[in-house]
């Protein structure tokens, strides 16, 4: 099914791209910014960084008191919040047509005028929430740094998605307000940063409001540099295995994939979908359904930038069973696929449900706003939304499994291992 | 407590000046059409343009005291298993029918009663339907699939007890209720009732109180050019089943619920704290319409009463949120979140007292923020299908329709500093209820000391 969502695409003379996708169903606008910043671009002893960052642009800046944005614009029945992750960082708020302007001009003092604010205590605060922030997500959890011990197995050292985007605790303690303001001046400007606007406006509505409220701020970031080249699939297996205080065993098997946006990674992504992100995966078939030794699978694609991307299954061992059988079953599994392909209805069942929940995706106006922002600032191509489904449903059932070869191959994985620790381990 | 901001009145350089608002226009939630098929089931259809997956959502009212007591949880059990095989497909085939069209198929218990939740692509909506009706009317519980989601269910309570929120919840809700009363205990089960149930007890309980009378049926999306209704009629229309749903009674407050419970975790490096006292269902005197309010003013963003001292000025926390919880009959008014762990007593402190604050009243400014911020964004909260169908099948849980939707946001509007100061002394009169999860070695002396309740230490 062809989708058609408008999308209207302008620059600025200073390089903020402008999209502008009008939909007057909800008497709303989404103002939706992404900035060419994450995780990735961080350096040996600063990990966490543009995480604690993202916090200082809620603290106020020249025009706009600490908090403000938050007491503002939800008084003015907005919702609104920022996240930080590997690639990107986005700044985004959801407000009734007529906040919309004001929603732009506070948006623009903070990303053109933060280092007004800025200020070792409100620096110290921000790191502190920052601690808990990483102690409740991270620390306090069981199997919570399992991912953050995936990316340390399956990216080499160095490489930006090594570390989390959380960072660790000494890095966020070494952070100074000379690094804020080094970190502004390198990456923040409407030259690295894509400006998206859903809902109940016109484009000549939404360019003359970006003109007015962002046409003034220099073109000050500096060129990013180049994405990285792909990385090859591990050489050869890793395994780390971690005893602790968990309710039951449960193993992470991961593995590089194709960087994103391109139809290897599409394929790959179909391919660890048929394997074990439906309830007629033959994972889930054998491990959970037939021989029952699983309590659940789980399988997740992640499209980064960087040269590289990341595809893991998780697997909930039942009580009793032994996790090394279940990763020799995992293995076969990962074989017959290489060499089989997916049948017919893995096939048709992958699609059908990444039609579904693409559809979901868009349904509503924030996350269609998101997805236009990632799209236009990491591919430059603000379509994307409208041409997804039917890029993926050219994929063959050939070219899914040429993808499990090259890049699901057991020898390529990495195998991280949350072990119910005994008697002897914990003392 | 720091209620306002001022507007700095130099503007920004070369940018253009700060914009006025204009106010939005009038909203109401979206309108259903109605019928009631010939079985009973009574069919919300809400057309909402641009939506092409379509939402659909059963709510069956039913209380969980028509638990057996020693097998309490076999409605969560009996809910998970309705797609796992039917009379005519074995688990395998069913979910493959699932699958290939794109249907996602849920099914959940709360106190209020039984739900179903399906979302498809619109082409697709007739065939779920009938997926659908299979999946109520005539699941088999097949030995084998009772056996595994008895076991998962029971890796799911060791789940439950590891993570702080739900150890958090659990030790709350055994504390707050009598300790006689089924809301004092898990909603889907504890290890002991899990592994006490037979399948003759899925298939007893699911024969004896589902089916088609008093059943909601709730249809959102896009659906120009679709018979709804005739294809509602062909499919959940041809259920026929006698079913019983006793009546709801109030749950218990126990009479020592006003203490303070430490749940033991030696090596925390977080406090989860919880703390909770009663509240209203939706039918209450004076009307709901306060206490979405309350709630935001009280504990709903960074710069409420709640996390403006606690995060922002002491940056002890990530975030704490307070809200208060309607049940089918009486609720809770609960504040939750975790805290750094040498930060404990004084975070437990500080909370019992900005929550004891609102006695005294809200500020004109506070009172418009929150009364703004409920109000104005449930256009964008109610955008979505999935979101009205939700709002829709919980209204109809509670015998409610989403008129009470439309009409509770007007009244918020009429909502003043009075309003609010009332309705937050109704219920909160320093009777609370605290949860703590953490090392209680390091703290369970200086709460003691602290002098608001009794204390207990528990095993995790």
């Amino acid at each position: 099914m062809p989708l058609d969502y408008p999308i209207h695409e302008f620059t600025l003379p200073n390089g903020l791209r402008v999209v502008v996708s009008p939909d007057t169903s909800v008497p709303n606008v989404t103002v939706n910014l992404w900035v060419n910043v994450g995780s990735r671009h961080e350096v040996a002893g600063r990990t966490g960084f543009a995480h604690l960052f993202e916090h200082l642009m809620f603290q106020g800046s020249r025009n706009i008191a600490s908090g403000e944005h938050f007491t503002r614009l939800m008084a003015e029945g907005g919702r609104l919040n920022a996240t930080t992750w590997f690639d990107r960082t986005n700044y985004f708020e959801t407000v009734p047509k007529g906040a919309y302007e004001l929603a732009l001009w506070m948006e623009a003092d903070r990303h053109g005028y933060l280092l007004d604010a800025v200020n070792q205590e409100n620096l110290d605060n921000q790191r502190d929430v920052v601690k808990e922030e990483k102690r409740q997500r991270y620390d306090n959890v069981p199997y919570g740094k399992a991912l953050i011990e995936v990316y340390a197995a399956v990216f080499p050292e160095g490489h930006p998605y090594h570390h989390p985007t959380i960072g660790s605790m000494e890095d966020l303690d070494a952070a100074s307000v000379e690094d804020v303001h080094e970190f502004f001046r390198r990456y923040y400007g409407p030259n690295n940063t894509v400006l998206t606007l859903v809902g109940d406006l016109t484009p000549e509505e939404g360019f003359a409001a970006a003109e007015r409220y962002f046409g003034h701020l220099p073109a000050s970031a500096e060129t990013p540099r180049a994405n990285l080249p792909q990385l090859e699939p591990l050489p050869a297996p890793v395994h780390v295995d971690r005893p602790g205080p968990v309710p039951n065993d449960r193993l992470h098997i991961a593995f590089r994939l194709p960087a994103d946006n391109t139809e290897e990674f599409f394929a790959a992504a179909l391919a660890i979908d048929a394997l074990g992100g439906l309830s007629t995966s033959r994972l889930v078939q054998r491990l959970v359904r037939r021989e029952q030794v699983a309590n659940a699978v789980q399988a997740h694609a992640m499209g980064f930038v960087d040269g590289v991307s990341l595809g893991f299954f998780v697997v909930d061992v039942a009580e009793g069973q032994d996790p090394q059988a279940i990763e020799a079953a995992v293995v076969e599994e990962l074989e017959r696929f290489a060499k089989e392909g997916p049948t017919e209805v893995e096939a048709e069942s992958a699609m059908a449900q990444s039609e579904r929940s693409w559809l979901s995706a868009l349904a509503g106006q924030e996350e269609r706003a998101d997805l236009i922002s990632q799209h236009a600032l990491l591919h430059g191509d603000a379509q994307f939304i409208n041409t997804f489904l039917d890029r993926i449903g050219q994929v063959t059932p050939d070219q899914v499994r040429a993808a499990a070869q090259a890049w699901l191959a057991p020898e390529s994985r990495a195998v991280v291992r949350h072990l119910v620790a005994t008697q002897e381990d914990a003392a | 407590m720091s209620t306002g901001h001022t507007t700095p009145e130099t503007p920004q350089q070369d940018g253009a000046p700060r914009p006025e608002v204009t106010p939005p226009g009038p909203w109401s939630f979206p309108v259903p059409t109605r019928q009631t098929l010939s079985n009973g089931i009574e069919v919300l259809a809400y057309d909402i343009p641009g939506q092409y997956v379509i939402s659909v959502r059963t709510a069956l009212p039913l209380p969980l005291s028509a638990e057996p007591r020693e097998v309490e949880g076999v409605a969560t059990v009996m809910a998970r298993l309705l797609d796992e095989g039917t009379a005519e497909h074995s688990p395998e085939e069913f979910a493959e029918l699932l699958e290939r069209k794109g249907i996602a198929l849920g099914a959940s218990v709360n106190e209020a009663g039984v739900g179903v939740d399906l979302d498809v692509p619109k082409r697709r909506l007739e065939e779920a339907l009938d997926l659908l009706r299979l999946a109520l009317s005539e699941p088999v519980f097949p030995q084998t699939e009772v056996d595994r989601i008895r076991r998962t269910r029971l890796a799911e309570i060791e789940q439950e007890r590891a993570l702080a929120p739900q150890r958090a919840a659990r030790a709350f809700v055994a504390t707050f209720y009598d300790a006689q009363d089924r809301a004092s205990r898990p909603s889907a089960g504890t290890a002991t009732s899990i592994s006490a149930l037979t399948r003759q007890d899925v298939v007893d309980f699911h024969a004896r109180h589902v089916g088609p009378q008093g059943m909601t049926a709730v249809v959102a999306g896009d659906l120009s050019d679709l018979d709804v209704f005739g294809m509602v009629e062909r499919t959940l229309g041809t259920w026929t089943a006698e079913a019983s749903v006793p009546d709801a009674v109030p749950a218990l407050r126990a009479a020592d619920a006003a203490r303070i419970v430490l749940v033991d975790r030696p090596g925390s490096v977080q406090s989860e704290v919880l703390v909770g006292c009663a509240g209203p269902d939706r039918r209450v005197e004076g009307g709901w319409a306060p206490y979405p309010v309350l709630g935001f003013v009280v504990g709903g963003s960074p710069n409420a009463r709640v996390d403006a001292v606690l995060r922002e000025e002491k940056g002890y926390t990530y975030g704490i949120r307070s809200v208060f919880r309607p049940r089918s009959s009486g609720g809770l008014f609960l504040t939750s979140g975790s805290v750094r762990a040498d930060a404990t007593v004084e975070s437990v402190q500080l909370l019992l007292e900005i929550l004891g604050s609102g006695r005294e009243g809200f500020g004109e400014e506070e009172v418009r923020s929150g009364v703004d911020f409920v109000s104005k964004t449930a256009p964008g909260r109610y955008a979505t299908a999935d979101a009205v169908a939700d709002e829709a099948s919980t209204m109809a849980l509670e015998g409610l329709t989403t008129e009470f939707t439309t009409r509770n946001l007007e009244q918020m509007r009429e909502l003043g500093p009075k309003d609010l100061q009332e309705a937050y002394r109704r219920w909160v009169q320093g009777e609370w209820t605290v949860v703590v999860v953490g090392d209680a070695s390091t703290y369970a002396d200086a709460i003691r000391e602290l002098g608001v309740g009794e204390v207990t230490v528990v095993p995790n």
